[in-house]
């Protein structure tokens, strides 16, 4: 099954595989660094999702965060 | 020849420091400026160093300069069309790995380009070492560390900023970035648009890769060059890579840049393990664990709107309490102290900056006499001008405590969590978090509050706010509704009840609006989504926090200043002056002439005609700025008088000033708020669509209020 960035618990490094959606949105999560091949980690998991990614603090709605597909380090 | 008037143009990501550093490098000279090629207004300042002039101009913070937002495209737009000299690039030295992003698409798009490595006074901190030395020969151009807040690196930036522009040092072309798949496709588009005209500006290659990623800019621009088939071609080739690697190449060249800047990284910074450094001493632990916290309480669902919600509230009472006595008087006088309540409304900034006029307009008023100056130029002066500069000023204080505030959120990071705390409330309307901020800003002056909409990522949400945030009661109106309000309820449990009711209303009469934009004028039905950065929380520096204050202050007071002394000279000119030259009496003004003209529209309040003609006459002004409102009240009933004489002489019902307040709140924006409304959605139709449709919508919602309270028991409370 594939794995999505709002399913994952607080405290676990995963790691981008690709970012789904339209132009303007991707391009945006892209620019944040959220590049196929970069390490997250989840930070908090209730309402919209926090991450850290590249030394910076995000904050993601639910269902952004269902857009970005991860996989286990 | 060397130029004297160096212009660089500052970048930078949000919360990179970019506004601290601006104002360190250009200290009390900034001004806002228009530029060629680029349709706002840009913050810019000057410093002379060196025998030379700098002149700094501020771009909008920005992740990059693909265009994807507003600020990105005014950014990317001053870089290629204001000329500048240099291009100062500013990264967070304590996350390079994702603000180096940034200056590496600049430099892809010209090699004038300094690096500035902020925040440089916490990388210990954050156990990050950065070998400048090598990031600068990898770049080729000059990578200064500066810390804005401890003022160093400054000297040498601007050193490194002159030797750019004098072509000393820097590179001379632009930085090429190994776009591995995408590298043969962007030579065949090169090849394409070389015929391009409306794309000579632009070099080639840069064109070619953001042709590639799918530029709406660069797109529009050759569409209306006539170079559709040049454009055709191109968009032939991305559909084709799209087919052949089932990516986007907007993706494919986001990554290989990442790539390149996860190698530079590799190269030159150094984290020690785990992300902070323990920190030993007692003290600094302590504020973490606070820190921690704050954390976890803005992010809790339950706690984190409810927190943000009472931290807004205290805000909010404070400022108000000090300005102008409400809500903490009426508190006083519903407990019985009433002198004491008196006391806090008479020492309230407000009461005394009025008390100050009175006493400036009088002694003025007695020395003209004295000179036997004719009895129309002292009106003039003392009721038309001096009446309006108090004004004016009664506000500057309620104006420096709201961006006092807005300033300390901001600077502490607090703001973006309270954001992430209202997402889930917003989304239910169609917003997200982030539109907090343009409503907050609001509260204070809407004019602010609307550009605050270009951080929206998404247009629809963007438009949404530009259109419902007038709707947000600015501190103009507040003046309106407690003059009113103080002046026709007696008990402060009714005043409070009123007031609270009113900005209650509004709010969701904001908030449905925007959803009522989304869904449909924009047909959109899915939610839009939040993406926003979190700053690590921190104590507010006082240097910015003033900074922002004053910058916030300066910019409602030249907008007022000027409108609201206009309008008073105005009024003072329509109610004295008629048709048939100067009137005594006023109901013979071309004042009484323009209102009874609108009077109609307020027969089904039941107004006394006698004086429903000035009520729709202050209306009027009331468009060109909501404080204007009573002093044209004031300034109708013969100016020399009290507020709560002045509004008790329209001899109105509490019933009807409830409802009447409710259409002050709601009716329409004031004409610097409509201004911007038409400069930021760029539309006739939609400034004019909006306007006439929260006319109708005050209308409606008052006459109903009215109704309702008349025709119910409610009406017994009143």
């Amino acid at each position: 099954m594939v794995l999505t960035l709002d399913k994952v618990p607080v405290g676990v490094k995963v790691k981008v595989v690709s970012v789904l959606g339209g132009y303007g949105i991707v391009n945006r999560l892209m620019q944040m660094g959220l590049t196929p091949g970069t390490i997250v980690e989840v930070v908090n998991n209730m309402g919209p999702i926090i991450v850290r990614v590249r030394g910076v603090t995000i904050a993601l709605g639910r269902g952004m965060a269902r857009k970005v597909i991860v996989e286990r380090t | 020849m060397e130029k004297k008037e160096i212009i660089v143009a500052v970048a930078g990501n949000p919360n990179v420091g970019k506004s601290t550093l601006f104002n360190v490098l250009t200290g009390k000279t900034v001004h806002v400026a228009n530029w060629p090629g680029v349709t706002v207004e840009l913050k810019q300042g000057v410093k002379k160093y060196r025998g030379k002039v700098i002149k700094f101009v501020d771009l909008p913070g920005a992740y990059g300069i693909s265009a994807s937002t507003m600020e990105e495209l005014i950014a990317r737009e001053f870089i290629v069309h204001g000329e500048p000299d240099v291009v100062l690039v500013l990264a967070d030295s304590t996350a390079p790995e994702r603000t180096l992003y940034l200056p590496i698409q600049i430099l892809e798009l010209t090699p004038k380009v300094v690096v500035a490595l902020t925040k440089s006074d916490l990388t210990h901190k954050h156990g990050v070492h950065i070998y400048v030395d090598k990031l600068e020969s990898i770049l080729k151009v000059p990578v200064i560390p500066v810390s804005a807040i401890k003022g160093y690196g400054i000297r040498e930036l601007l050193n490194a900023i002159i030797d750019v522009a004098s072509g000393k040092k820097g590179r001379s072309n632009t930085l090429v970035v190994d776009y591995n798949g995408l590298e043969p496709f962007i030579k065949e588009v090169e090849s394409y648009i070389t015929k391009s005209k409306a794309l000579s500006k632009y070099p080639s290659r840069w064109a070619a890769v953001r042709l590639l990623e799918g530029d709406s800019r660069l797109e529009e621009l050759m569409e209306k060059a006539g170079e559709k088939d040049i454009l055709d071609e191109v968009r032939k080739i991305r559909d084709s890579i799209k087919r052949s690697t089932g990516k986007d190449p907007s993706e494919i060249a986001i990554t290989s840049r990442f790539n390149y800047v996860d190698s530079i990284v590799k190269e030159t910074v150094v984290r020690a393990a785990g992300e902070q450094v323990s920190v030993s001493e007692l003290l600094k632990l302590l504020g973490k664990a606070v820190v921690d916290q704050l954390e976890r309480i803005f992010q809790h669902t339950v706690l984190g709107p409810i927190a943000s919600l009472l931290l807004l509230f205290l805000m909010f009472l404070i400022i108000f309490t000090v300005n102008t006595g409400f809500p903490v008087n009426v508190l006083f006088d519903l407990l019985g102290f009433t002198e004491l309540a008196e006391f806090v409304e008479a020492y309230s900034l407000a009461g005394l900056v009025e008390l100050t006029f009175e006493i400036i307009s009088s002694s003025i008023s007695m020395l003209l006499e004295a000179q036997n100056v004719a009895p129309w130029i002292i009106s003039l002066i003392t009721d038309g001008i001096i009446a309006g500069i108090g004004a004016v000023l009664t506000f500057l204080p309620l104006i420096m405590f709201v961006s006092f505030f807005l300033a300390v959120l901001e600077d502490s990071g607090i703001a973006p969590r309270i954001a992430v705390a209202f997402n889930n409330i917003f989304v239910k309307f169609g917003l997200t978090g982030r539109a907090i901020y343009p409503y907050l800003i609001s509260i204070g002056c809407n004019t602010p509050g609307i550009l605050a909409s270009r951080t929206s990522i998404e247009e629809e949400e963007r438009m949404s706010i530009i259109g419902s945030a007038s709707f947000v009661p600015c501190q103009a109106r507040l003046v309106v509704i407690l003059a009113f309000v103080t002046t026709y309820f007696k008990i402060p449990l009714y005043q409070a009840a009123a007031v609270i009711s009113i900005y209650l209303m509004a709010f969701l009469v904001t908030l449905t609006t925007a959803l009522f934009i989304r869904r449909v004028i924009f047909r959109k039905k899915e939610k839009p989504e939040l993406i926003l950065e979190l700053p690590p929380i921190h104590k507010p520096s006082l240097k910015v926090v003033w900074w922002l204050t004053w910058s916030y202050s300066k910019h409602f007071l030249k907008k007022a200043g000027t409108i609201i002394f206009l309008v008073s000279v105005l009024t003072w000119f329509m109610i004295n002056y008629g048709p048939t030259g100067p009137v005594d009496d006023i109901s013979q003004s071309y004042g009484a002439i323009f209102g009874r003209l609108l009077s109609p529209f307020l027969t089904p309040f039941h107004i006394n005609p006698e004086t429903s003609w000035k009520v729709a006459y202050a209306l009027i002004n009331g468009f060109i700025a909501k404080e204007c409102l009573v002093e044209t009240i004031v300034l109708l009933e013969g100016g020399d008088i009290d507020v709560d004489e002045a509004l008790l002489a329209l001899g109105l019902t509490r019933v009807q000033t409830y409802s009447l307040l409710v259409f002050m709140t709601l009716y329409v924006p004031c004409l610097a708020t409509l201004a911007v409304i038409y400069m930021e959605s760029r539309s006739v139709k939609f400034t004019l669509g909006i306007t006439v449709y929260i006319i109708t919508v005050a209308y409606l919602i008052s006459l109903i209020v009215y109704y309702i309270l008349s025709l119910t028991t409610l009406y017994l409370i009143f």
